[in-house]
C-alpha cells in the first residue's frame, strides 16, 4: 500500500496511535513498566519508553524536545516521594515540574498532555492503568500541535 | 544615620546644583565615595545628545561631576556591565538596575558587599527612537532642537533651545502609542527599596522644590554612603517635614496603582490559541542572541543551555533557544524591557517572557530582585 492509501486508510478506520514518551526512573517506575508486562496487564503499544538512572535526571528540555519531535503526550514518572534511590531526587523533579507544567501550559499545550506520577516497581497494574488512561485522553485530544509536519 | 531613617539634601557644590537635576545630591554622593576610597569605581552615564548617553566605569572625580544627571530617553542597563568585573563600586540605579544586579549578585556575578546602590525613584523611560518620533508627530519640534526634558504632573514637558517649553500629557501620548517604554507601564517598583539608598524628587516640598533630593536609607551601606559625602562636605541634608512624607508615599501609591492598572490591561489571559499567538510573535526571530546578551537576570554566559540545544536548522514548530528562555525566565524574569529595546525585528519579548513569569512568580509568592530569597527552583527540602 502507498502512503497516501495508509494515511486514508488510517483516517477511515480512525485507527491512529498516539505517541505517548514515558521517562522511567531505573528503580521504580521502570521496575512497574517490567511488571505490568510480566503480570500481563493489557496496555496500548503507545507508550515509547526511555530509561532514565533518576526521574531527577530529566531534564525540562527533554519534555520539550520530545513535543518538538512529535510527541503527543510526555510522561514523568519516578519513585514514591521519601522512596528516592538517590535520596531526593524526586522531590528535584516535583519543583523542576511544577515550572515546567505551568510554561507548559501557558504555551498553550493541553494539560493532559504533560503529566506526572509516581509507580513503584511493584505497581504494575498502576503503570497499564496510567498509559491505558492517558492513550484514550490523548486519543480524544488528537495530535499534538507542537507535531512537525510530515512525522506521524 | 541608620537604617529606615529620611532626609532631605543638596549638593554643596554650585555647578553640581546647575547641571543635575534636583540639586545634585546623587552626583555628588558619587563624587565623594570615589575621592574619599570608599569605592573605586562610579558608573555614570556620558551624555552624546539628548537621546543618547553611554554608560561608563570610571575612576576620575570631575567625569563623576560632569556626568549627564537624568535622561529619560535612555533605557540603559547597569547590571550586566558591572557583573564579572569584581569591582569596588557606587552606580545609581533605577528599579530594574537595582533588581538586575541583586539577581546577578545571587548568581555570584556581583559580590554585593562591594557595591553600593544609589536607588532612583523612577516612572518610567522612554526609547530613544520613540522619543524622537514623538517630538515629530506630537510635539512638531525638530528632535535637534530639543535642550531638556521634564516630567511634571504627569505632563512630559521638552525645554527647546530658543527658550519654549512644549507639555503633552503622557496619559495623552500613551493613548497614541508614544510615551512610556511598555514595561515602565506595568512596573510596580516605583521607589526603590530594595537598594541601599532610594533618592529621588518625590516628597521635597515648599522652597526647595526642584532644588533638592529626598533621601530613604534602606541599608547600612546606604548610611555609609550619605554620612561619608557630608563628612567630605559634597552634600548637605536636613529632616524633611510631615507633608512631605505623606506627599511621597501618596505619589508612590498612586503610581503603584497605575502600575496595576497597566498590567491588567496589557495581560489579558488569552483562552485559546495561546500557542499560535507566541508562533506568530516568534515567527521573525533571526536568531540573533540579543535578548540574552542584555539579560541582566542572565549569568550562563556563552556556552549555555539556550545556544547550545538550538540549532537553526531545526524544523520545529517553535525553537528550542525560547522555550528554554520561557522556562528560565519564569521564576527570574524582572521585567526590564532590555530585551524588546534591542531586539533588532521588533519582538515584544518582555510582554512573551512576562506572560510566562507573571501566574509562576504569583504562584510561588517570588519577586526576583527585591532581596536575597533564593529562587524556590532551587530549594530542595529534605524533611518534607
Amino acid at each position: 500500500m502507498s502512503a497516501e492509501a495508509l494515511a486514508t486508510s488510517a483516517t477511515q478506520t480512525n485507527a491512529w496511535e498516539p505517541k505517548i514518551i514515558a521517562f522511567c526512573c531505573n528503580w521504580c517506575s521502570y521496575g512497574g513498566a517490567d511488571s505490568a508486562g510480566m503480570g500481563r496487564f493489557q496496555q496500548p503499544a503507545s507508550a515509547r519508553i526511555i530509561r532514565v538512572m533518576c526521574s531527577g535526571r530529566i531534564d525540562p528540555l527533554h519534555v520539550f524536545n520530545a513535543f518538538l519531535e512529535g510527541a503527543d503526550a510526555v510522561l514523568v514518572t519516578g519513585c514514591h516521594i521519601g522512596d528516592c534511590h538517590y535520596v531526593n531526587g524526586n522531590d528535584k523533579t516535583k519543583i523542576k515540574y511544577k515550572y515546567l507544567e505551568n510554561v507548559v501550559h501557558e504555551l498553550g499545550i493541553e494539560k493532559e498532555r504533560l503529566q506526572l506520577n509516581w509507580i513503584s516497581a511493584s505497581e504494575g497494574e498502576k503503570f497499564a492503568n496510567f498509559i491505558r488512561d492517558v492513550t484514550a485522553q490523548i486519543k480524544k485530544l488528537g495530535p499534538s500541535p507542537l507535531k512537525p509536519e510530515g512525522v506521524a | 544615620m541608620q537604617k529606615g531613617e529620611m532626609y532631605v539634601g543638596w549638593s554643596t557644590k554650585e555647578e553640581v546644583r546647575k547641571r543635575g537635576g534636583s540639586g545634585g545630591l546623587v552626583t555628588s554622593m558619587l563624587a565623594a565615595a570615589l575621592e574619599k576610597k570608599l569605592v573605586d569605581a562610579v558608573v555614570v552615564l556620558k551624555k552624546i545628545n539628548e537621546f543618547e548617553a553611554v554608560p561608563i566605569i570610571t575612576s576620575d572625580v570631575n567625569e563623576v561631576l560632569n556626568s549627564a544627571g537624568s535622561l529619560h530617553s535612555v533605557p540603559s542597563h547597569f547590571a550586566k556591565l558591572i557583573a564579572n568585573r569584581n569591582l569596588k563600586v557606587a552606580l545609581p540605579a533605577k528599579g530594574c538596575d537595582v533588581r538586575g544586579i541583586i539577581e546577578q549578585g545571587k548568581r555570584n556575578a556581583i559580590n554585593l558587599d562591594n557595591t553600593f546602590i544609589v536607588g532612583l525613584n523612577c516612572g518610567g523611560s522612554m526609547h530613544p527612537v520613540v522619543t524622537r518620533e514623538m517630538l515629530e508627530v506630537m510635539y512638531k519640534i525638530k528632535p535637534e532642537d530639543v535642550h531638556g526634558e521634564e516630567i511634571e504632573k504627569g505632563k512630559l514637558i521638552f525645554e527647546t533651545k530658543d527658550g519654549k517649553e512644549h507639555a503633552i500629557t503622557i496619559d495623552e501620548l500613551e493613548e497614541k502609542g508614544f510615551g512610556r517604554r511598555e514595561s515602565c507601564r506595568y512596573c510596580t517598583i516605583k521607589v526603590p527599596n530594595n537598594s541601599d539608598i532610594a533618592c529621588g524628587n518625590w516628597g521635597v516640598t515648599g522652597d526647595l522644590v526642584g532644588k533638592a533630593t529626598f533621601v530613604e536609607i534602606n541599608s547600612e551601606k546606604g548610611a555609609k554612603l550619605l554620612q561619608n559625602a557630608i563628612d567630605a562636605g559634597y552634600v548637605q541634608v536636613q529632616k524633611p517635614d510631615d507633608k512631605g512624607i505623606a506627599m511621597r508615599g501618596k505619589i508612590k501609591g498612586v503610581m503603584e496603582e497605575l502600575g496595576k492598572k497597566w498590567k491588567g490591561k496589557i495581560f489579558v489571559p488569552i483562552e485559546t490559541g495561546r500557542l499560535e499567538y507566541f508562533r506568530k510573535e516568534l515567527e521573525h526571530c533571526i536568531d540573533c542572541g540579543a535578548c540574552k546578551t542584555v539579560c541582566p537576570t542572565c549569568s550562563c554566559g556563552d556556552i549555555s543551555k539556550c545556544t547550545q540545544y538550538h540549532s537553526r536548522g531545526d524544523a520545529y514548530k517553535m525553537s528550542m533557544y525560547h522555550l528554554v528562555r520561557f522556562l528560565h525566565l519564569a521564576d527570574a524574569c524582572i521585567g526590564c524591557g532590555q530585551c524588546s529595546d534591542v531586539c533588532p525585528v521588533d519582538i515584544p519579548l518582555t510582554r512573551l517572557y512576562r506572560r510566562f513569569a507573571n501566574p509562576v512568580q504569583e504562584q510561588l509568592k517570588y519577586e526576583p530582585g527585591m532581596d536575597m530569597q533564593k529562587p524556590p527552583y532551587f530549594e530542595v527540602k529534605l524533611n518534607e
